[in-house]
């Protein structure tokens, strides 16, 4: 994933443009950098399916492996089913994720803006490396 | 909606456990609780104002949408596999 397209999923997640804002710069973004891109992404688009997160590390001298396999359909339930949260527990959890040093105000995420992101997760790839532990989170 | 899932745990110096759990028949054996928690639910919904036929229609979905995860986690000589599908 380019960093003008983390940028804009930012924004998107943290409530300062809308899905429609987001969708009209990712294509703006696209039509820029298609002639770049071209042959650089070998993974065919619109074609994957599942959510993969691989984790491997060293605890206390024994090699340790995550490998974790989520359909993105499940992603897209999971979506329809947080929007039914209702207000009160958003609050909750709010002040929970506040308490913990994570200020992030549930009640902003629209589910339309988790379904944009659900929808861009094909083109994002992490890899974390440190001395004890590789993390690589991706979609195939 | 899932069809089969599948256990396996491979422990040190212990014969591995691979259980495989057929989804339907399974539930078809558990409906009456089945029936208490899709009622349970119903009434949560109630409780706290949120439309029962969305919420059980976006219960399903997620049901419907398991087959084909996977959870596999190793430690050492310790395995744990999780698949659906």
């Amino acid at each position: 994933m380019t960093e003008q397209r983390k940028d804009i999923l930012d924004m998107l997640a943290a409530g300062k443009i809308t899905a429609e804002e987001a969708e009209q710069l990712i294509a703006a973004l696209e039509r820029d950098q298609a002639p770049a891109a071209a042959g650089l992404d070998a993974r065919p688009k619109g074609k994957v399916k599942y959510l993969r997160v691989v984790v491997d590390a060293t605890d206390n001298g024994e090699p340790s492996r995550v490998n974790v396999r989520v359909p993105l359909q499940l992603l897209r339930a999971g979506v329809r089913l947080a929007a039914l949260v209702p207000p009160q527990a958003l609050v909750k959890a709010n002040a929970s994720l506040s308490d913990s040093g994570v200020p992030i105000d549930l009640t902003q995420l629209k589910p339309e803006q988790l379904e944009a992101l659900v929808e861009h997760l094909d083109d994002m790839t992490v890899e974390v490396d440190s001395p004890d532990a590789t993390v690589r989170v991706f979609c195939e | 909606m899932p069809q089969l899932v599948t256990v396996k745990v491979n422990r040190p110096a212990r014969r591995p456990i691979r259980v495989w759990v057929p989804v339907l028949p399974v539930a078809l054996l558990l409906f009456p609780i089945v029936v208490l928690v899709v009622l349970a639910a119903i009434v949560a919904c109630l409780v706290f104002r949120i439309g029962a036929v969305r919420a059980l229609g976006a219960g399903w979905r997620v049901i419907s949408a398991l087959p084909g995860a996977r959870f596999d986690i190793e430690q050492g000589r310790t395995a744990v596999l999780v698949a659906i599908r």
